[in-house]
């Protein structure tokens, strides 16, 4: 490669790099993810890590890395304090801070800044505004896009004569409504309530773990609207006060306000839809000064109306979907956002056709977690790991076999992309590369994608977000059984039968060309060779 | 070789409802469907002293005890014995999950409920309940707040 080819990615931008260095205040497959961008513009990239994570991929892929203290997140990927101290010390000209642990704390960002360094992602005002979800309403209200009835106000539960007051509001919203954390998401606060009786109770409860979770018992009301889908539009804003809607993605597959399923564009829009909801972020993202990247999220009722929930200030968990669909790569466009650039040109041209969108990205979270038992979490050492492969196929994940998935983080452990030319032939591929994937050590919530990859509910359309928590634990009990006792005939062979075991582990996947079926083992002699020979064959 | 085997999961794995499976290997082992699977090696580590191996199928993860059935029908017999003497002791509640004690809501001496919640681990970011498998008095809690458990640690003993 001649150094013109090397310097193409940034001939465009007046050949330079965005930054000379790099720190990325997170870890797994987000750091990867972003010190992958990094690389490719050429910038240094500094890791910091727990004494967990000293061996982890982030670490090693990282030119640099500073250790930041025990495991516990409150003792390392918390403490703003020392990761803006790595990027003094390394000479970082920016810090990315991921999503989760301090992607969304203004606080964080104002150290950072403070500290003269570049803060990537939205302003610190904005990132303050919406981390208030009352504020955010409010402000979503004020640029003309329909939010769900509720307050305006935060209520402080605790106040003289707060209760009578909630009541007339919480009658004139009507029941069922949720009750929800100001300064929360991820469900925390929230409680469900179905009659005036109930709400005094789930009004206390709600700001009772508010407070345990942010420090701050402020809650507020909002109509539920059942059955919803989870809808989602991707922006992207520059410091000339450009903002554009990059499509949408579609993350109704949920459980407790968990996402497991995401795809892009969200099925069964019409054009004029589409565009109505991306116009409604835009105008939503303008009105708090939107600069770098965000999420702005929806519910859309059974009628197609757009409900705005909030807007999220960090990049995303699914922002692959949309980068698979549109052919960006959001984290670069990230790094040039905040070192001033405006947007690009392919930006403004994929945003421009996004209400058309020709192709069809759908990711699975694989997680160590047991769908059998309410995703409770599996850490534990990963033993076999295969990840598929081939077209149309993106893997994002920061472990391999032998790592080890603590219980002190995010139990997500590799995000499965595939993208094809429509939503049908994107399910078939997911199912392809599903057939091809192999996870042993620990329980993960493959057996959860495995059966959403071939139900024809899922086919046929979204499905709504209370989905997973109604229908899927008696699935699942079904599901597990029939494995169980297909299990325990490939365990009794395995030990009983005399030619499985002599290789050690043995792997199957689900392609009649090439497996061969157990039972064959105990038929014949020949039939146990050729069995052999076929698990010698097949990729590991 | 007509042989029957008795499988079932071994703990680290088990649910509750899970129930052992016998296999002859004379006959038909076709199995339903044509999910994906994957079958480790055997380890003969298990606390039982049965071997053990791990399988995949169609994602669902177990660690199977495989028992030949004679053996296991005299095994069984001692068991029910000896259950039918525990039946009336009291119930040990071990972690089912690495984690941390995020909260104790019973002490020594409480009258609990089944399903009543015992403790709170934490364990990846989520709270996780322990109920009372049955009704009774709390006898014994053998762990503190905030201190950290692995799989399978004593946690609190219901009489």
């Amino acid at each position: 490669m001649t150094s013109a080819d090397a310097a193409s990615l940034r001939k465009d931008r007046h050949g330079r790099r965005p930054f000379t260095k790099v720190l990325i205040a997170n870890r797994g497959e987000i750091a990867v993810r972003i010190i992958r961008a990094c690389r490719e513009l050429g910038i240094p990239t500094v890791a910091v890590h727990s004494d967990a994570d000293a061996d982890a991929m982030h670490v090693h892929l990282a030119d640099e890395a500073v250790r930041l203290g025990p495991p516990p997140a409150v003792d390392s990927y918390l403490r703003g304090d020392r990761i803006v101290e790595a990027a003094r010390a390394t000479g970082a000209e920016a810090i990315h801070p991921g999503y989760g642990f301090l992607a969304e704390r203004a606080s964080f960002a104002r150290a950072v800044e403070e500290a003269g360094i570049v803060f990537i992602g939205p302003s610190i005002s904005t990132i303050e505004l919406l981390g208030d979800k009352v504020a955010a309403r409010r402000a979503a209200t004020i640029a003309g896009v329909p939010i769900l009835p509720g307050t305006l106000e935060p209520f402080d539960v605790t106040a003289p004569d707060a209760a009578e007051a909630i009541q007339v509001v919480a009658a004139r919203i009507g029941f069922p409504l949720l009750v929800k954390a100001s300064a929360g998401g991820g469900g925390r606060g929230m409680r469900r309530v179905v009659s005036p009786a109930a709400l005094q109770e789930a009004l206390a409860a709600g700001a009772a773990e508010a407070a345990a979770a942010f420090g701050d018992g402020s809650v507020y009301l909002e109509r539920e609207i059942r059955p919803a889908r989870h809808v989602e539009v991707q922006l992207l804003g520059d410091a000339n006060g450009t903002i554009v809607a990059l499509g949408e993605r579609d993350c109704s597959l949920q459980r407790r306000h968990q996402k497991l399923v995401e795809e892009a564009p969200a099925p069964g829009l019409t054009e004029d839809e589409r565009r109505e909801v991306h116009d409604a972020a835009i105008r939503a993202a303008a009105a708090v000064g939107l600069v770098n990247a965000a999420t702005a999220e929806f519910l859309l009722d059974q009628d197609r109306r757009f409900w705005f929930l909030e807007i999220n200030t960090r990049l995303q968990v699914e922002h692959g979907v949309t980068e698979l669909v549109h052919d960006v790569d959001i984290v670069r466009e990230q790094l040039w956002i905040a070192a001033g650039e405006p947007l690009s040109q392919r930006v403004r041209d994929a945003a421009q056709a996004s209400a058309r969108p020709v192709r069809h990205a759908i990711e699975v979270r694989i997680s160590a977690e047991d769908p059998a038992r309410g995703f409770a979490p599996t850490p534990g050492i990963i033993g076999r790991w295969t990840m598929p492969d081939g077209p149309g196929i993106r893997v994002d994940t920061a472990v391999q076999s032998g790592s080890r998935v603590t219980a002190e983080y995010d139990p997500l452990i590799a995000k499965l992309m595939v993208v094809d030319e429509t939503r049908g032939a994107a399910i078939e591929r997911l199912a392809r590369a599903l057939d091809e994937t192999v996870v042993a050590g620990i329980q993960t919530t493959l057996p959860f994608h495995r059966f959403v990859a071939a139900d024809p509910g899922f086919r046929e359309g979204a499905r709504s977000v209370d989905w997973v928590d109604a229908e899927w634990p008696a699935i699942a009990e079904d599901r597990r059984r029939t494995a169980l006792a297909e299990a325990a005939r490939l365990a009794a062979l395995a030990i009983g039968g005399d030619a499985v075991t002599t290789g050690g582990a043995v792997t199957r996947v689900a392609s009649p060309s090439n497996g061969i079926a157990a039972t064959d083992a105990t038929r014949s002699t020949w039939a146990r060779a050729g069995r052999a020979e076929a698990i010698d064959r097949w990729p590991r | 070789m007509s042989r029957r085997l008795v499988v079932g999961p071994s703990a680290p794995t088990r649910l509750a409802g899970d129930s052992s499976i016998t296999v002859d290997l004379a006959i038909d082992l076709a199995g339903e469907g044509d999910p994906s699977w994957f079958v480790g090696q055997v380890r003969h580590a298990g606390p039982t002293g049965l071997p053990v191996v791990e399988v995949v199928v169609d994602g669902w993860r177990f660690e199977l005890e495989v028992e030949d059935e004679r053996r296991s029908i005299l095994r069984g017999r001692a068991t029910v014995e000896r259950d039918a003497a525990a039946a009336s002791g009291p119930t040990e509640i071990r972690a089912i999950i690495p984690g941390r004690i995020a909260a104790i809501r019973v002490a020594v001496g409480d009258t609990v409920e089944e399903g009543q919640a015992v403790l709170v681990v934490e364990a990846m970011k989520m709270q996780n309940e322990l109920r009372a498998p049955r009704a009774g008095t709390i006898e014994r809690v053998a762990v503190a707040e905030h201190q950290t458990i692995d799989n399978g640690d004593l946690l609190v003993v219901i009489a």
